[in-house]
């Protein structure tokens, strides 16, 4: 009914090689791409700048994340560190002078460079161990920030981007920068979509699910996990430059701590591993709820008329977020991309599947 | 129905007629003055933002209750953003669009994320204590205020007491300095070391790990090198770890010159007999002597009205949160008084650039900001924790201007892209 579907058969190749599988599924990206386009026009530019811009920044970077974590199957607790060095190395290659397409390029593979070179020395472990070798790479770029004042902007450690300036265009509103950001995560989901129809997709997937196994199928599970890591790190560093270049306009070390990598990891995890769509609600979950749940705490206390301390209405959302995420986890512990995947699942040949109950 | 509409329309005539601007400016005087206070409540700042916000609000209650500034209400409008840059942002973008122009975010990592988009819009940030030293200088950051001593003049107003307290003679003296190895510790490095030279003293650097609890290799370093003094850079636990390897290590504590991030709590922690003699220097006067906190005492707490726990008030981050607030409704009040209402942030920054010798009578250093020092003098005083409460042991004073404002000006310079 909803999906006007008797259900999903693969009868040939191309049908089975499509990106969408179902008609209703691409409709549905389709709307959204519209809703996207029109979003300056429809969406008050409040929420235009400061949740929808972000939110599509951090999407592209959980993107990045999954394709090495949920598709690659290797965990990654520096990630933050490979945003970091694309911001850092975007805008000094833009101060210096160089146009912001090719700073944003040089940005990205800066950080290519640098992920997959810590990859060389991480990958000989597997696990929990390169989970701590990852992290130690966040270590390592923390305590290189806060002591190179050539890279971090001197003693203040914060470093202003010029203006952006894309096709000869100097972007300064709301809506140009809301562009940038919505072309760049356009682009990252598109790659993505398109990742689990191409072999190193599927190969990354045999990694991911026994690495010898694969090594005996001729995957070479090295070479792939240092082009997943290679991958994943370009599009930390170009959204790590975007960030700073749309949303924040100086990067500062804070930005790219240990807890934005913990809270990156976070997305795709409650997003759902290996899932596009489930990256956008996990972003969504974690960078929009905690201040959309404090929005609510405050208006609730105000209309109630409670006398609340400040610091106490400031804690109460922390609990509610976090009960949040643990009833979330409960219920699917496959994350959200898995639970909408259920509840599409359900509705796909409705009501038609009834009769067979 | 229809009789009543009349009467209304009648006597909305007859007022228009008889005074249509007055009742104008009555509705006008109703407006209040919003004070946008994004601050971290949940997060890394909690050991300062509760106290600052309590004393704002009650600052506001106490103004409000003689009246407001010429009838206009004064309002605090606090929100929490958990120490995170984006949510910073967002109660930025949010409280902009309710019409609030005087922010403060009263945490390093949020100021410096908010700061390209206040001064882009032309909005007042008030940013004491945190964010960048370098924001003091008004010709480069001409929206910013950050009243009170930069790291920069703190560290260079504790080398002036040290040198007092050896007559000026810097010949044979040995400093050390301690400091959590991040920017907030590292920040006075520069300007020590250019005084070290100028001065001829011996400068030490013990770098401390965050957050400051693993001390013991920099202390048995001190133990071996016997600095004269220690100056620290250290925050709230950290001290705490001081006085147990001070102890240990039996360095005087009262040899141990702490920034202004050393608190009641703080000094609890470590004992408040054990921690007799610790100095601290300061742009804000101590204690519950200071009338302002007398007053708050005496009236709000004892009507049980507080904005907060009384405990907070004996707190001096509260006098400071005071000190923050009282110059800013003071540069408010001022700019009413000259250009008139409605407050803009063009007014209110002609106001604060025309504070002189203001100090809140007796809450802080006296405050003199200009178009070119935002800061405000950077005056402090070196206080002493006597068992009890804070003694003063010098008079407000701002030592080696020109070598602080050379490092202002050269890092300010580097702020500014095309």
């Amino acid at each position: 009914m909803f999906y006007r579907l008797s259900g999903v058969y693969r009868v040939n190749y191309v049908s089975d090689g499509r990106m969408f599988k179902v008609p209703a599924d691409r409709n549905l990206a389709v709307v959204f791409l519209f809703l996207g386009l029109a979003a300056p026009f429809i969406v008050p530019s409040l929420y235009l700048n400061s949740y929808m811009l972000p939110w599509l920044i951090w999407t592209a970077a959980a993107l990045g994340l999954n394709l090495v974590t949920g598709w690659a199957g290797q965990l990654h607790l520096g990630y933050a560190a490979v945003m970091a060095v694309g911001a850092y190395s975007a805008i000094h290659a833009a101060r210096f002078g160089l146009p912001w397409e090719i700073a944003l390029v040089i940005g990205g593979l800066a950080s290519s460079v640098i992920g997959s070179l810590f990859a060389f020395a991480a990958l000989r472990v597997k696990g929990l161990y390169l989970a701590l070798t990852t992290l130690a790479m966040q270590f390592v770029m923390d305590w290189v920030l806060t002591h190179s004042p050539a890279i971090s902007g001197g003693s203040h450690a914060s470093l202003q981007a010029p203006t952006l300036e894309l096709l000869g265009q100097e972007i300064v509103s709301d809506t140009g920068y809301y562009y940038v950001a919505f072309g760049w995560c356009v682009l990252v989901t598109i790659f993505m979509l398109n990742l689990k129809r191409t072999g190193l997709g599927r190969a990354l997937v045999a990694v991911r699910e026994k690495d010898y196994a694969a090594a005996i199928l001729g995957v070479n599970s090295f070479y792939y996990k240092i082009l997943a890591f290679a991958t994943s790190s370009f599009i930390a560093g170009v959204s790590g430059a975007l960030l700073v270049a749309t949303f924040f306009f100086l990067a500062a070390p804070e930005q790219f701590s240990v807890n934005v990598s913990i809270q990156v990891l976070a997305m795709v995890i409650i997003g759902g591993l290996a899932s596009v769509i489930g990256s956008y609600f996990g972003v969504a979950l974690i960078l929009l709820v905690p201040g959309l749940v404090n929005g609510v705490v405050t208006s609730a206390s105000q209309a109630l008329g409670m006398q609340v301390n400040v610091e106490t209405l400031a804690h109460i959302p922390n609990a509610v977020y976090g009960a949040l995420i643990v009833v979330i986890l409960l219920i699917e512990p496959l994350g959200l991309g898995k639970l909408y995947g259920n509840i599409r699942d359900y509705l796909m040949v409705w009501p038609f599947d009834q009769l067979r109950k | 129905m229809k009789a009543k509409q009349i009467i209304n329309a009648a006597a909305l005539s007859v007022a228009l007629a008889a005074g249509g601007a007055v009742t104008t400016a009555q509705a006008q005087s109703d407006e209040p003055i919003r004070f946008g206070l994004c601050f971290d409540l949940s997060k890394s700042y909690t050991f300062i933002s509760p106290q600052v916000a309590q004393a704002a609000q009650d600052l506001a209650m106490h103004v409000n209750a003689s009246g407001g500034i010429d009838g206009h209400p004064i309002e605090m409008v606090v929100k929490d953003h958990g120490n995170e840059p984006q949510r910073g942002v967002e109660c930025y973008e949010q409280l902009k669009r309710d019409g609030v122009f005087i922010f403060n975010f009263l945490s390093t990592p949020v100021t410096n994320a908010v700061l390209p988009r206040v001064m882009k819009d032309e909005n007042i940030l008030m940013q004491s204590f945190v964010g960048r030293g370098d924001a003091v200088d008004g010709e480069v950051f001409e929206w910013v205020f950050p009243i009170g001593p930069t790291y920069w003049q703190q560290a260079a107003n504790d080398i002036a007491y040290i040198k007092s307290q050896f007559e000026g003679d810097f010949s044979d003296a040995k400093i050390g300095f301690i400091y959590l190895d991040y920017p907030f510790g590292q920040e006075p490095i520069e300007i020590l070391k250019t005084l070290a030279e100028k001065e001829g003293f011996e400068l030490e650097l013990y770098p401390v790990p965050l957050p400051g609890s693993d001390q013991a290799g920099a202390w048995s370093k001190i133990r071996r090198d016997k600095p004269d003094y220690v100056i620290s850079w250290l925050l709230a636990g950290g001290h705490v770890v001081a006085s147990k390897e001070m102890r240990r290590n039996r360095f005087p504590i009262d040899r141990y010159l702490s920034s202004n991030w050393l608190n009641e709590v703080d000094i609890a922690n470590i004992g408040a007999e054990e921690a007799t003699g610790i100095l601290r220097g300061t742009n804000v006067a101590g204690g519950q002597e200071v009338p302002i906190v007398k007053t708050m005492l005496d009236t709000i707490y004892a009507e049980g009205k507080g904005s907060g726990p009384e405990s907070s008030v004996r707190d001096v981050y509260y006098n400071t949160g005071l000190a923050i607030y009282s110059s800013g409704i003071e540069a408010a009040r001022i700019a009413v008084e000259n250009d008139g209402w409605p407050l803009t942030p063009e007014s209110m920054k002609a106001a604060y650039e025309s504070l002189s010798g203001y100090d809140g009578n007796g809450l802080m250093a006296p405050l003199t900001v200009t178009g070119e020092d935002h800061g405000g003098g950077g005056k402090t005083r070196i206080e002493q924790w006597d068992g009890e409460t804070w003694v003063p042991l010098t008079d407000w004073s701002a030592d080696y201007l020109d070598v602080v404002w050379e490092v202002i000006e050269e890092s300010s310079s580097k702020f500014t892209v095309d």
